[in-house]
C-alpha cells in the first residue's frame, strides 16, 4: 500500500513538472524584474544595456512563453519584429537552441535574461520572474 | 634504516603519484578553460561581425482585378501581377552601439520594377535616449507610413485605399528627432521631423511635422499635425481623340500629357488620429485623416475602420472606408478650366473590403481580399480614371502573398 502511494505520488509529481510553467532567468546575482518589464525587454524597448536571448522559432517553451508574457503568437511575433526591422526600430533578440545553450548564455552575464521551462531550473542561474 | 632507504624511493613515488595526477587534472582543467575562452572570444568576434551588418528582406506578390476599368489601386478588368507586386532589401550598418546607417531599397512593379531606395539614413541615439536621423526617410503621416511596403507586417492586403491612396508622397529628404518616454507598462513616442519630398513633376518642400504615439503593446493611439507647401505644375494623362483609322475604321485615341494646375507655394495642413487594439485574437484598426490644401487643389476627409479575428492560422477581417473632398463649393464650374477642376478634383467614395490572411507557413502569409468601392455621387469617385464618370462603383480582386527574410 504505502508503495502504491508512493508511485502515485511520484507520477502526480512528474505530471506536474511535464506540466511546469516557463520561467524567466537571469544570472545568479540578477535582481527580480516585473511581468510588464519582461514584456518591454522581449520586444525590444526599456532598458538598453539588457542582453536577451530568445529559444529558436519553432521552439514549444519559446511560444509558451510568448502567449504567456508578450501575449503574442509565432506569427504575431514574427510580423512584429518584421515592422521594427523594416521602421529600423530594432532587431530581434539572439538566438539559442536549448535550455542548457540558454543557461551557460545567461549564466556568464550579469545583464543577460532569458527564459527556460521550470524543469530546466539550476544553481547556475536565478528564477527572476515567474510569470 | 636499511629498510627506511629501501623504501624511500616507494615513498616517494607514493607521494609522488597523485601529485601528478593532481598537477595532470590542473593542467586539463586550464587548457579545457583556456580553451573554453578562445571557443567564447571567437564566438562573440563573429557575432560582433554579423551583427554589425545584417540584411533583411521582404516580398509581396499580388494579382488584382477588377470588374471594371476605374482604376481603384490601380486595378483593370485584365488580372495583373505588377500594381501590387514588390520586392524590398534593407541593409543595416551598425557603425557603433549608437549609430547606424540604415538603407532599404524598393522594387515596385507599378514602377517598372526600378530599384529605389525609400529609405537611405544615419541614425544616432544620444545619452539621453534621444534619437536623430537624417537621409531619405518615410514621412509618417499614417500608422502604417514606415512599413508601406511591408506587407507581411499588416494584415490587410494594403493599408486601406480611401486613406492611403490619394496621398503619393510616401518619402522624404531631411531629419527628425524621436524620444521615447517609458512608462511602467506602456511607451509614449514622440516624433518631429522636417524636410521636402516630390511625386509626379511636384514639390512638397517645407515640410514640418509631430506626431505622438503611446502603445501598451494591446492599445495604440496616434496623432500627428504636418504641412508643407506644393509647388510645381500638376500635369495629367488625358486622351484625345484623333480621328479615325482609315483602313480598320476604328476610331484613334492618343494619350497626352496636359499640365493641369500649376501649384505656387500653396500651404498644405494634414491631421490624423488612428488607433488600434490587438489582444491576440480580436483586433481593430482605425484612422481618420484631413488634409486642406489653400487653392484650387482638394481637401479632403477620409478614414477607415478594420475589425479582424485570429482563428488559429486563419485572420478572417472586414474593412469599411470613405474618401471625399470637402471643397466642392471652391470649385463652381463657370467654364471649361473649372469644370476640368470639378470633375479632376471633386470626388467621394464609400469601400467595404473582406479579406482572410492565412499564415499558411513560418515567414509566408497568403491574403484575399474582396473590395467594393460605391456611393461616387456625381463625382469620378475621386478615381483618375474614372474622371468622365463611365462608373458608379467598382470590385476589386486581390490575391497576394507576403514574405518576410
Amino acid at each position: 500500500m504505502k508503495k502504491l502511494i508512493s508511485i502515485l505520488a511520484l507520477s502526480v509529481c512528474s505530471m506536474m513538472s511535464a506540466q511546469a510553467a516557463v520561467v524567466v532567468i537571469g544570472a545568479p546575482g540578477a535582481a527580480d524584474i516585473s511581468a510588464s518589464d519582461a514584456k518591454k525587454l522581449f520586444l525590444g524597448k526599456g532598458s538598453k544595456s539588457a542582453v536577451v536571448y530568445e529559444l529558436d522559432e519553432g521552439n514549444a517553451t519559446r511560444s509558451e512563453f510568448h502567449s504567456s508574457v508578450t501575449g503574442k503568437s509565432d506569427s504575431q511575433l514574427k510580423a512584429f519584429w518584421s515592422k521594427q526591422v523594416f521602421t529600423g526600430k530594432g532587431n530581434p533578440p539572439a538566438t539559442v537552441s536549448n535550455a542548457a545553450a540558454m543557461k551557460s548564455a545567461v549564466a556568464s552575464n550579469p545583464n543577460a535574461i532569458g527564459y527556460i521551462d521550470e524543469a530546466d531550473v539550476d544553481a547556475s542561474i536565478k528564477v527572476i520572474l515567474k510569470p | 634504516m636499511k629498510l627506511t632507504l629501501k623504501t624511500l624511493p616507494l615513498a616517494i613515488s607514493v607521494a609522488i603519484l597523485p601529485i601528478q595526477a593532481i598537477a595532470d587534472d590542473q593542467t586539463n582543467n586550464k587548457i579545457a578553460q583556456l580553451e573554453q575562452q578562445v571557443q567564447s572570444l571567437q564566438a562573440s568576434q563573429t557575432a560582433s561581425l554579423t551583427e554589425r551588418i545584417t540584411f533583411n528582406g521582404f516580398m509581396t506578390g499580388a494579382f488584382i482585378t477588377s470588374d471594371n476599368n476605374a482604376g481603384y489601386a490601380g486595378a483593370t478588368t485584365s488580372a495583373n501581377f505588377d500594381d501590387g507586386s514588390k520586392f524590398g532589401l534593407q541593409g543595416t550598418f551598425a557603425i557603433s552601439d549608437q549609430t547606424k546607417a540604415v538603407m532599404q531599397l524598393m522594387m515596385k512593379g507599378e514602377n517598372n520594377w526600378d530599384v529605389e531606395a525609400e529609405w537611405a539614413y544615419v541614425s544616432h541615439t544620444f545619452e539621453n535616449g534621444l534619437q536623430a536621423r537624417a537621409g531619405k526617410l518615410r514621412l509618417p503621416l499614417f500608422m502604417y507610413s514606415d512599413y508601406l511596403d511591408v506587407g507581411y507586417a499588416q494584415i490587410f492586403v494594403r493599408p486601406p485605399e480611401d486613406v492611403y491612396g490619394p496621398v503619393p508622397f510616401t518619402s522624404y529628404t531631411g531629419a527628425d528627432v524621436s524620444y521615447d518616454i517609458e512608462f511602467d507598462d506602456s511607451t509614449l513616442t514622440f516624433q518631429a521631423y522636417g524636410g521636402k519630398s516630390d511625386a509626379f513633376g511636384v514639390d512638397l518642400k517645407n515640410i514640418l511635422g509631430i506626431n505622438a504615439t503611446w502603445t501598451d503593446e494591446t492599445w495604440t493611439l496616434r496623432g500627428l499635425y504636418g504641412e508643407g507647401s506644393l509647388d510645381g505644375t500638376m500635369t495629367r494623362q488625358s486622351t484625345t481623340s484623333a480621328g479615325i483609322d482609315p483602313s480598320t475604321g476604328l476610331p484613334i485615341y492618343l494619350e497626352v500629357t496636359v499640365p493641369l494646375l500649376v501649384l505656387d507655394e500653396e500651404k498644405g495642413q494634414f491631421s490624423a488620429i488612428g488607433g488600434s487594439y490587438d489582444n491576440g485574437s480580436f483586433l481593430a484598426i482605425a484612422e481618420w485623416t484631413r488634409i486642406d490644401v489653400e487653392g484650387v487643389f482638394r481637401n479632403t476627409d477620409s478614414g477607415y475602420l478594420t475589425l479582424g479575428y485570429r482563428i488559429e492560422t486563419f485572420t478572417p477581417y472586414v474593412t469599411a472606408s470613405f474618401y471625399e473632398t470637402t471643397d466642392d463649393d471652391l470649385r463652381q464650374i463657370v467654364d471649361q478650366t473649372s469644370a476640368v477642376y470639378a470633375a479632376i478634383f471633386n470626388g467621394e467614395r464609400k469601400s467595404y473590403s473582406a479579406g482572410l490572411r492565412w499564415d499558411a507557413i513560418d515567414n509566408l502569409a497568403v491574403k484575399f481580399d474582396v473590395t467594393y468601392s460605391t456611393d461616387f455621387g456625381d463625382t469620378s469617385g475621386g478615381l483618375k480614371s474614372n474622371v468622365a464618370q463611365e462608373f458608379d462603383d467598382t470590385t476589386v480582386y486581390t490575391v497576394q502573398f507576403d514574405v518576410v527574410f
